[in-house]
This record gives structure tokens, C-alpha cells and sequence, in this order.
């Protein structure tokens, strides 16, 4: 089972609004709109810096989901470019964390 | 009236397309000609008994832990789970040549086994044939390539090549004897690697299940609603006139009626007639049930050619009876029929300009029709056992049946032999998806529907 961190420390209290996602809901967030994509896939001993996509066998339409969802509930506008910024669990937080920051 | 995105044509492409763009989007609208979804695989009452269109059986079976496989990719996209399906698996195929047979179903090994046994000497050049065919991207483009002429550079056996085209050729080639490169790997794989399922019910369980998905996701669909013209300025789609006389504007315009048919509705079509556009007679026998034991017990589907070489062009008569596909859909795994009936289905070439033109006498036509289920019948007894005095009920539905019903122009099921591969024809906002952008079978024309739409609309959002 993918190790959930205990309380962040990693970002400043001061910029933090109370509606602003921490790291560990944005990763929560990624996961829970993958087990919506497929509700088989297996999070144990998944690595948050090795690929999503060989990990959890997930290919381009898939990916394409994830943006989708994101943009469907976050509003956020992810161009094509930016997909591969999306490629770990790792990459994918911190990604999103500015993004979801300014929404 | 307006809506952001209009999908013309309510077949399994235009369904899949609409659902795809209405589980992101709003205002989806989906027009459908006809008063049922469904385009070539749709249905009909007749004695108070539902009747399929269209489906023999369906490729690209795979199983549920195969998630790459075109089947589990296209059910995710769709929100779909393998439970609202159902599958049956095929018992087993056959490929019926003179003297010469071989077995296929849903586990390849039976094939290699097959070609092993039966063309021995084949057996080493099959296995390499195989093992480029995985290794090549039938979707990368390129132009037209013959797969006989590839196939000739891997095989000596000029049967085992004309065996193993013949279910390719009737599952979808638009072209005559032969088929793009591209789009034969892609049928080897759904036919051969994967194989041939049927979903649980009719194909009225399928359309209706998608047509609750679409629901869900907020999209419209307006049936008996056929387009008269696309309305484009310059290089952009501004929408849609009705039969009726109504506009409709929209931003994205995704059309799935073919390639040919959305040409003429812009008025852009070239005007010499495609005369070598592929089209099939295809017939129903109602049969009483304890016929059935004269029948195969385990075959599914019989591709049979009658003559060596196997021939697959249109025919000079109204019907070509040398080579067909008879169908058995009561031999399918794990069905549970609790009916008095079974049904045998065939599905012969047919000369579209022959039928066209005895059709202007109705009394002639239906007497052809006639006359050709009968003949239909007599050319399969002796491949499948006798069963013509069990028949309780018979019809076929003729290239003219097909055009009338689903638009497709000399009722070509395989659409037009140019393949748009990457779905734009020069318009902005216009995008073709369905059989014509050259994906082929139920799931491939659905994953058309899906992937134009990704690669087009979501993607760019």
C-alpha cells in the first residue's frame, strides 16, 4: 500500500487558504480519478517517481481521462504539451499543487 | 437552435463518439435519419419477434486483465463495465475451402496449431508472418498496400493465403479481392488473436445501453431527424439544415455517415459514381429448433469459398454464391435459449446496379428476394446439413435494404475503399469517424467514434 505522508511540511502556511489542496489531497485527487478511470487498478506498492502508465498499465486514452477529470472538476486547462508532466504521482503533484493554488 | 457539438449518424460510431463528448461536455446533440439507433447493426419486428441487423458475431474479444486490449480501452472511455456487456465467446470458426478446412476461436494457439497440422511446410513461415505482423502499427499512416502482395513474401501456399483473407475480406475489406495492409492487422488481430464474442440478448440490449449512457452524460439524440446540407463557410462548419427546413448552428460538427455521404451533404461530392463500392445480400433463416441437431454443433461462424482461387469481388450475376459467411448464433458459449427458434444467417456479395434496377418493378423484386433465400439456402445445405423444410420464417436484406435503412451509398457496409485515416476531409471543425476513417467491426468503429473525438475535440479543449 503506497505510504500515505504524514502532515506536510512541505509548503508555507502563510499562502495556504483554507480551500487550498495540500500535497497529499492532490495525490489522493490523482488516485481516486484513476480508480474512477478503472476500478481495478491496484495501488499497493505503488512507486509515486516510476510511471504511472507501466505501473498501472494505463495508456494515452487513459491519460487523456485524467485531464478530462481535472478539468471537469478543478477547472483546470492542461494543454497537450504539459501531458507529460503528468507521467508520476510525484511529477503529477507538482504539477497540479500551483495550478490548483491559483484556482 | 444550437448546440456545441452536433454527431451525425446514430450508429455504434456516432454513439460512441456523442457518449465520449457528453461525459466531458455539454450540449451534445446526436442525429439519427432513421427512428432507431444503430446504422448497420440495428434491429426489427416482424411476428412479434425481434430480428438483428447486421451482427454475426462481434471481434476483439478479450479478457477482462488484458486492459490494453482494444475491448477493455474502449469500455473505460465509455464508462462502461464488462458486466452491463455480458460476453459470449465463439465455440469455434471455420474456414471452408474445397478439400481444405481450417479451425480458428478465441485461443490463437488453435489456429497455429491448424496451419501446423494441415500446412505443414507453411508452419515456419506463418510463425514469422506472425511475429512481424505484431511488431507493425496498423495506425501509423501510410498509403495503400496490398496485403496479398505481403502476404505472398511470407507464404508459398497460395490456399493458405486466399484461407486466411477470405474472413478478413468479408469482416471488412472495401476493396475487391484483396485489402489495405493497415486495416488487414488490424483484422488479424481482432479476428484471429482476439476473436468473436456476443454480447448477452440482442443488439438491442447493446443500442439501448448505450443510449442510456449517452442520457446520463446530459447529450440528445433526435431521431428520424436526417441532415439535408452541412453549412460551411469556407474552410468552417457553422451547422446543420434538417429535413425539415431546421438550422441548426454548432462549433464542432463530427459526421459518421461515411465518407461519400458526408460529401454530398456539403456539396463537394465528386459526381462519377463509385461503381466498385463492395455491397452484400445478407438472409435470416427462422428455423424450428429440433432442426438443430442436423446441424454444427460447435461451429460459429463458416467462411467458405466454393471455388480455388477464392474470389472476392462484385459479382456479374445478382448474387455471388461461390463464397459467403453462414452464421450460427446458437453456437455461442454459455447461451440459454429458451426459445422454439434458432437462426442460421448468410451473407453473400451482391450486385448493387443489378438490384437497383429490378427494383423499379416491386412485384419483380420481392420475388428476387424470394428466389434468393431459397438459393441462399440450397448453396449452404451442403456445408452445414439439410434444413430448408424446418425454415418457419426467411428474409434478406439486399444492398438497396441496407441504403435505405442506413444511408450508406450502394449499401457498401464497408464504407468507400479511401480511408481517411486521421478523420479530416479540409474543414476546421469537421470530423469524420465511423467506418470510412478506417477502423472496422463494432468495437473498431466505436473506438473510431472515440478516438476522433480525443484526438480532435478533448485533447484541444
Amino acid at each position: 500500500m503506497l505510504a500515505k505522508p504524514t502532515a506536510s511540511v512541505e509548503h508555507s502556511l502563510v499562502n495556504v487558504s483554507e480551500n487550498s489542496m495540500t500535497r497529499d489531497d492532490i495525490k489522493d485527487l490523482i488516485l481516486e480519478i484513476i480508480e474512477d478511470i478503472d476500478d481495478e487498478a491496484d495501488f499497493d506498492d505503488l512507486d509515486p517517481d516510476k510511471p504511472l502508465r507501466d505501473q498501472l498499465d494505463l495508456d494515452s486514452m487513459d491519460f487523456l481521462d485524467i485531464v478530462m477529470e481535472l478539468r471537469k472538476r478543478h477547472q483546470l486547462q492542461i494543454p497537450e504539451e504539459d501531458y507529460p508532466h503528468l507521467a508520476t504521482l510525484n511529477s503529477c503533484t507538482a504539477y497540479l499543487e500551483p495550478l490548483l493554488k491559483e484556482a | 437552435m444550437h448546440a456545441h457539438y452536433v454527431v451525425i449518424g446514430g450508429g455504434l460510431s456516432g454513439l460512441a463518439a456523442a457518449i465520449r463528448l457528453a461525459r466531458y461536455n455539454d450540449n451534445v446533440l446526436l442525429l439519427e435519419k432513421h427512428s432507431r439507433v444503430g446504422g448497420l447493426n440495428s434491429y426489427y419486428y416482424r411476428n412479434n419477434r425481434l430480428f438483428e441487423t447486421g451482427l454475426h458475431a462481434i471481434t476483439n474479444y478479450a479478457d477482462k486483465a488484458a486492459k490494453q486490449a482494444p475491448l477493455n480501452k474502449l469500455l473505460r472511455q465509455l464508462k462502461i463495465s464488462r458486466d452491463e456487456i455480458g460476453f459470449h465467446q465463439q465455440i469455434l470458426s471455420e474456414i471452408n475451402f474445397p478439400d481444405r478446412s481450417l479451425i480458428f476461436s478465441n485461443d490463437f494457439n488453435i489456429l497455429l496449431e491448424e496451419i501446423s497440422e494441415k500446412f505443414s511446410p507453411e508452419s515456419d513461415n506463418f510463425r514469422r508472418l506472425v511475429h512481424d505482423l505484431d511488431r507493425t502499427d496498423p495506425f501509423e499512416s501510410h498509403p495503400y498496400r496490398s496485403a496479398r502482395a505481403i502476404l505472398e513474401d511470407y507464404l508459398d501456399d497460395p490456399d493458405l493465403i486466399d484461407m486466411l483473407l477470405c474472413p478478413i475480406l468479408y469482416y471488412g475489406s472495401s476493396w475487391e479481392n484483396d485489402i489495405d495492409f493497415k486495416q488487414f492487422v488490424i483484422m488479424f488481430r481482432s479476428l484471429y488473436q482476439e476473436g468473436l464474442f456476443r454480447p448477452a440478448g440482442t443488439i438491442k440490449n447493446l443500442l439501448d445501453l448505450l443510449v442510456d449512457k449517452l442520457n446520463h452524460f446530459g447529450g440528445t439524440i433526435k431521431l428520424g431527424t436526417g441532415v439535408r446540407n452541412i453549412i460551411a463557410t469556407g474552410e468552417k462548419i457553422i451547422g446543420v439544415t434538417l429535413e425539415n427546413g431546421e438550422k441548426i448552428l454548432c462549433k464542432h460538427l463530427i459526421s459518421t455517415i461515411g465518407l461519400d455521404e458526408t460529401r454530398s451533404l456539403l456539396g463537394t461530392r465528386k459526381e462519377v459514381p463509385d461503381d466498385r463500392r463492395l455491397s452484400f445480400v445478407e438472409s435470416i433463416f427462422q428455423i424450428d429448433k429440433r432442426i438443430r441437431d442436423r446441424l454444427p454443433q460447435d461451429r460459429t461462424c463458416i467462411f467458405y469459398s466454393k471455388t480455388r482461387p477464392f474470389t472476392f469481388e462484385q459479382p456479374s450475376t445478382i448474387v455471388g454464391y461461390d463464397s459467403g459467411v453462414i452464421s450460427l448464433p446458437f453456437n455461442f458459449r454459455d447461451l440459454n435459449p429458451d426459445d422454439d427458434f434458432i437462426e442460421i444467417r448468410t451473407t453473400q456479395l451482391a450486385n448493387y446496379r443489378k438490384w437497383l434496377s429490378i427494383s423499379r418493378d416491386t412485384g419483380q423484386y420481392d420475388a428476387m428476394k424470394c428466389d434468393h433465400t431459397g438459393e441462399s439456402c440450397r448453396q449452404i445445405e451442403p456445408i452445414i446439413g439439410s434444413f430448408a423444410d424446418g425454415i418457419t420464417y426467411s428474409d434478406c436484406f439486399t444492398p438497396l435494404t441496407v441504403e435505405r435503412f442506413t444511408g450508406k451509398h450502394a449499401g457498401a457496409i464497408y464504407g468507400s475503399p479511401h480511408k481517411i485515416s486521421d478523420g479530416i476531409i479540409g474543414y476546421d471543425n469537421l470530423v469524420i469517424a465511423g467506418t470510412d476513417q478506417g477502423f472496422l467491426g463494432i468495437i473498431g468503429s466505436m473506438l473510431s467514434g472515440v478516438a476522433m473525438v480525443n484526438k480532435h475535440i478533448l485533447s484541444k479543449l
